[in-house]
């Protein structure tokens, strides 16, 4: 087996264990390497700060834990940045893992004082998908006749002067399935329309921002770290961007070593044939 | 290290998991019948939750005797299970399921994904992502054009149209690796900061 052979075949498991070393390192001693900030953040985040004190918006949780490290972050920096410009959040919810989440996320400002059912409620986990969104756009009280804490939703303030998508000042959603469905049924009430994407799916939703239908789009990690950059609230997100742009450098550099020795291999190969014509 | 349980059996399982990167093995397998265990658990949960809140309570304190339409077919799904001779009754439930989501996606499919796509593919070219975007429709769509004698522009079009897929599964490729980095990222946190307090980050 010649060097282009061997480059070729090197051992899966050296290449796992490089990979959690270029993640683990930067994380232990991070770097501080410069984060840019894309348009589609810009946009998003100016989107988001043209709301005023006492807007309400409806927050949309399609985030399950398998993929929470990739858009959960992009909930907490945007839910931050509602809370300090104290605008009222009405979270729903079409993933089984919803409701949890959701706690998770409000949980902190209820213990630093902000009232639920006034400045933010959870109104949990609504199974059917994208029939569950347009349910819930259409009339939120029947939708939800209780919320993730049992309360009647008619007893809730928050929900006082709201009962459907057209009386919200905006619609944000965080979905590790795809924007399709919000564009779909949320698009006809004419409330602008924000997603939080995991990266896999954000290229699918491209088209709608282009179009107009999304008023801005947060794409995977890289999304919540630019969103914190605009802030100037450091998260976890951009925390991870050395990480995650390490990892990326090792990446394109197995994709090197891996032509390179297709090409060398593909060269000997070809000068055997020539030799044995 | 942590004192909280949760966190040790989640780093615990989340070692377990990654050790199918080295090999096989019994703990793996393991911690896999688990996950499936855990997860129809859960399912099950979550599945009296919203029985109690859409249905239960509506009945009880408002006397909203309609949510028993919806409660009653989905009833209907676990017929099989009781009788054989009847199970066709669970086509009726997935007919309504199938039908409703089929009409409420095409309400408004029409509108959002094909004019509306259409309107900001063909409308006024405002700067070079926008001559992008109507090239590589065009072209993509010259890609697939089965019935055309193919002529140079055809020829053309179909060849910037295979550029164009080609670099949009590249992108949608990276974006997914880039998905798939962000999530063994999380993972890191868990085992190196919440269980091991390696990373100092908060």
């Amino acid at each position: 087996m010649d060097f282009f052979e061997k480059l070729g075949k090197i051992d899966t498991r050296i290449i796992y264990v490089l990979f959690i070393l270029a993640i683990l390192i930067p994380l232990v001693s991070p770097l501080g390497l410069p984060v840019t900030v894309s348009q589609h953040t810009k946009q998003t985040y100016e989107v988001v700060n043209s709301l005023q004190p006492g807007d309400t918006v409806i927050i949309d949780i399609g985030i399950s834990y398998s993929g929470a490290g990739d858009v959960l972050p992009q909930a907490i920096a945007v839910f931050k940045h509602l809370m300090s410009k104290d605008v009222k959040v009405i979270f729903t919810g079409v993933q089984m893992d919803s409701s949890k989440i959701i706690e998770d996320l409000i949980k902190p400002y209820e213990e630093a004082g902000k009232e639920y059912g006034v400045d933010f409620c959870n109104l949990g986990y609504l199974a059917g998908g994208e029939n569950a969104i347009a349910a819930y756009a259409r009339d939120l009280k029947k939708a939800y006749p209780l919320d993730f804490r049992r309360n009647s939703t008619d007893t809730l303030p928050i929900l006082e002067t709201v009962n459907s998508a057209k009386d919200v000042n905006m619609f944000i959603f965080f979905s590790v399935q795809n924007a399709d469905m919000y564009v779909r049924q949320i698009t006809e009430y004419q409330v602008p329309l924000v997603g939080g994407l995991i990266a896999t799916i954000a290229p699918q939703a491209e088209p709608y921002l282009h179009a107009g239908q999304l008023k801005g789009m947060l794409v995977g990690l890289r999304g919540a770290a630019e969103y914190e950059s605009m802030m100037g609230s450091p998260g976890i997100g951009l925390a991870s961007m050395d990480a995650q742009s390490i990892a990326h450098l090792l990446i394109v550099f197995f994709i090197v070593i891996a032509n390179i020795s297709y090409l060398g291999t593909q060269n000997k190969t070809r000068s055997r044939k020539e030799a044995s014509q | 290290m942590s004192r909280d349980p949760v966190i040790w059996v989640s780093s615990i399982v989340t070692i377990i998991a990654f050790s199918y990167l080295f090999k096989e093995n019994e703990l793996y397998k393991a911690v896999e019948h688990l996950y499936v265990g855990v997860a129809a658990g859960y399912t099950l949960v979550m599945g009296y939750n919203n029985i109690v809140s859409k249905v239960w309570t509506p009945l009880t304190r408002d006397k909203n005797f309609l949510v028993l339409i919806p409660a009653i077919l989905g009833l209907m799904l676990y017929v099989p299970y009781v009788s054989k001779q009847y199970s066709w009754v669970k086509r009726i439930p997935i007919a309504a399921i199938v039908g409703i989501g089929m009409a409420l996606t095409a309400r408004t499919q029409i509108m959002q994904q094909f004019v509306g796509q259409i309107k900001a593919a063909v409308g006024p070219v405002k700067n070079i992502n926008s001559l992008i975007i109507l090239l590589g429709t065009v072209g993509t769509l010259c890609y697939f054009l089965f019935t055309l004698r193919p002529s140079l522009p055809v020829k053309t079009g179909s060849e910037i149209g295979k550029w164009t897929i080609m670099v949009t599964l590249g992108a949608a490729f990276g974006a997914g690796i880039m998905g798939r980095i962000s999530l063994l990222i999380d993972r890191m946190f868990l085992i190196f900061r919440d269980w091991i307090p390696l990373i100092k980050i908060r």
